[in-house]
């Protein structure tokens, strides 16, 4: 039996002509255990589909089965409690409360569920320990780099041990290595049995997935399972297609090479030569920058 | 529902304190209604003690005939209007015929005229002092119950010859001395003896004029003398024989005084009950009036309080979000949005009382108002504090409960 079973599910927004179908007739099962990486591109309905299958959103239309048994028809305070202990949310803006350290920001869910205060700080100091951040126990969220601040959130994801791990690129703001951190304690958690979901735009982190689902405009065009540490076959292809790097990351790769290139960093305000040679310097190197995304 | 927690007291108190300014403001605006409510009802609940205290220290079987009509009563006889204007000063009604009058009803055992003569004394070589002189006659120690703490009063060997008995306050503050015996003063160019004092009369005054430990008590006859007959009587006092017979002596000395003033009602005999009753219906209206404004501005503090919660919950949106996501109820929402709207207001409640206490002590030293806290008003305050936080703080932490998790999450 698939802990997650959506049948011919859509979500519309709007009213009358100006309708945006989110999703559109999606029927998607996923079994216990299954680590699945889902990519595609912006507004494919990726986090509409993160959000139903996490009870945050209703769909408009089909069938949603959790653990065998349909949620569409829960009321609210009954979807709080299933989501509550079934699923942990992982963000890409991290969303702890800037106000409470990262114990009691980590406590917080055992407090919903109603478990003591001595007991859910124990717990949560547990956990903690799990994703290596026990010295960082009463720090305030902002006291934390990203990589540090991405643990926390997995903890509180973690802490009422539920099945499900959703995390919308929980990479997004975070450089490779802390990017690496944070992606090995999701194959950790994946290791102990839970399911995880996990939203991507980079296919490298495909590699830590069972499963990987392709979604464009609300539909999944592409569903293949993967050997776990390989990199997907399709999202192979779209690494080299797919434009990966922005402006921002243009820039950063021209002052990179400035920094790179000797004797011109005492000639900074000569702006004109300055230019000439970022240029040349990046058109000849410009692959490394892409193969590496 | 989980019972509020410590935890989530504490929770409230943390995000109270990050928004230092609008908490303030808020707690603030709850002070200033629950020290005006309670400061208010103190000072009229001191006010009533203080006036039933003067009324009950004349002794409760005192009838008191004064000049005019102090209350306007309808065919059934209620009381319909009140002249709320000081005894001392009227143009007086009443005469020298109606003193005998009353003192020859049926039933009064003496009858004592109570006349202001306004005028300063001197003491020796010191500079001339105001102090209020007031004719009276021998039996005023006995109809007021006062006795007297040295000296002895005036009786009807030397009631027509210039002594006084002084009250306490002016052996202090005028004579300079405890026991001014045999001291000298002028009044309106006479030389006049302290022959005694009377004792401290325990009721603190409400007004100057009307104490008596200020006052100084010269003969009657010797006021009259004078003044040239021309000070008007302000008050009598009758004490019947039968101190259970108060009602029947009361509406014989007023059958009487009818009489001998050709059936013109221009004067009132009082009893001390109806004195009592008088003076409450006006204070107990000055309170309501006084009350309703002191409410007014906990309704605009509740206001307050709604103003920051709504804000508070605009301001959170995303913390709304975050925790739904990881498991909040509706009502777990709502619940931490009123506990924050309660101890903010029963912070106010508890900062307000304790201010009313100074309020209190200040009226107390500064002026003669002395007010009463009461246990009742207490529990009224504390009580009002926290119904203001649930009500005024329910409609935003309301709001806050039915926000969509998904849009709060994207709330920037």
């Amino acid at each position: 039996m698939p802990i997650i079973e959506l049948r011919d599910v859509s979500k519309l927004y709007g009213f009358g002509d100006a309708t945006t179908v989110a999703l559109d007739e999606v029927s998607l099962a996923i079994e216990e255990g299954e680590f699945v990486a889902i990519m595609g591109p912006s507004g494919s309905g990726k986090s509409t589909l993160m959000n139903i299958i996490g009870l945050l959103d209703r769909a408009t239309h089909g069938n949603y089965l959790l653990n065998g048994r349909s949620v569409d028809r829960l009321r609210p305070a009954r979807r709080a409690k299933v989501r509550r202990d079934t699923v942990g949310f992982v963000f890409q803006t991290f969303n702890l409360l800037p106000r409470l350290t990262v114990l009691e920001n980590v406590a917080l869910p055992l407090a919903y569920r109603g478990v003591s205060l001595n007991k859910r700080l124990k717990m949560a100091e547990n956990i903690l320990e799990r994703v290596g951040l026990q010295e960082r126990e009463y720090y305030y969220p902002g006291q934390l780099s990203s990589g540090q601040t991405q643990s926390a959130s997995i903890a509180r994801a973690l802490v009422n041990n539920p099945k499900i791990i959703i995390a919308d690129e929980p990479t997004g703001n975070l450089d490779s290595a802390s990017s690496r951190l944070v992606m090995e304690l999701f194959a950790d958690i994946h290791r102990t049995g839970s399911t995880v979901l996990l939203v991507t735009h980079n296919p490298e982190l495909t590699r830590y997935a069972s499963r990987v689902v392709y979604m464009h405009d609300g539909v999944i065009i592409h569903d293949e399972k993967t050997a776990l540490g390989e990199v997907a076959q399709t999202a192979r292809q779209v690494m080299y297609t797919i434009p990966t790097t922005t402006m921002e990351d243009d820039l950063a790769g021209v002052s990179a090479l400035m920094q790179a290139i000797p004797g011109l960093k005492n000639r900074s305000k000569k702006s004109k030569k300055q230019k000439k040679t970022a240029k040349k310097h990046s058109h000849n190197r410009p692959p490394r920058k892409k193969v590496k995304a | 529902m989980t019972l509020p927690h410590r935890h989530d007291i504490s929770l409230a108190i943390r995000s109270m304190r990050s928004r230092k300014g609008q908490s303030f403001l808020t707690v603030l605006g709850i002070v200033i209604g629950i020290v005006a409510v309670v400061s208010i009802v103190d000072i009229s609940q001191g006010v009533k003690h203080q006036v039933s205290g003067q009324i009950n220290q004349l002794g409760k079987d005192l009838i008191t005939v004064r000049p005019g009509q102090l209350e306007n009563k309808n065919a059934a006889g209620i009381i319909t209007g009140l002249n709320i204007l000081s005894p001392f000063g009227n143009v007086s009604t009443l005469n020298q015929s109606d003193i005998n009058t009353v003192a020859s009803t049926n039933g009064v055992k003496e009858a004592v005229p109570l006349t202001a003569v306004s005028g300063q004394i001197t003491v020796l070589d010191q500079s001339p002092t105001d102090a209020l002189v007031i004719g009276t006659g021998d039996q005023l120690p006995d109809a007021i119950d006062q006795n007297l703490a040295y000296g002895s009063f005036f009786n009807s060997s030397n009631d027509t010859t210039n002594v006084a008995i002084i009250g306490q306050s002016v052996a202090e503050n005028i004579f300079d001395e405890d026991i001014p015996l045999g001291h000298q003063f002028s009044f309106l160019g006479q030389q006049f003896i302290v022959q005694g004092i009377f004792n401290q009369f325990d009721t603190a005054p409400l007004s100057l004029n009307a104490n008596f430990n200020n006052a100084i008590f010269i003969p009657f006859s010797v006021a009259e003398q004078l003044t040239n007959d021309t000070s008007p009587i302000d008050e009598i006092l009758a004490k019947p024989s039968n101190p259970n017979n108060v009602n029947n002596v009361a509406s014989s000395i007023n059958t009487n005084l009818l009489k001998a003033h050709r059936g013109q009602q221009d004067f009132s005999v009082l009893r001390q009950d109806q004195s009592l009753a008088v003076t409450n219906s006006v204070l107990n209206s000055l309170t309501d009036l006084i009350g309703i404004i002191a409410g007014i501005s906990l309704l605009v503090g509740g206001v307050g309080i709604m103003n920051v919660t709504l804000v508070s919950v605009t301001d959170r949106t995303r913390e709304i979000g975050i925790r739904k996501a990881i498991g909040a109820t509706n009502r777990q929402i709502l619940d931490q949005f009123i506990i924050e709207a309660v101890v903010m207001s029963s912070t106010g409640g508890v900062v307000g009382i304790l201010l009313s206490f100074l309020v209190d002590y200040i009226l107390r030293v500064t002026t003669n108002l002395q007010p009463i806290i009461t246990w009742q008003i207490l529990i009224i305050a504390t009580g009002v504090a926290l119904v203001i936080g649930v009500v005024f703080g329910a409609l935003p932490a309301f709001q806050a409960s039915r926000k969509d998790p998904i849009d709060a999450l994207r709330y920037e």
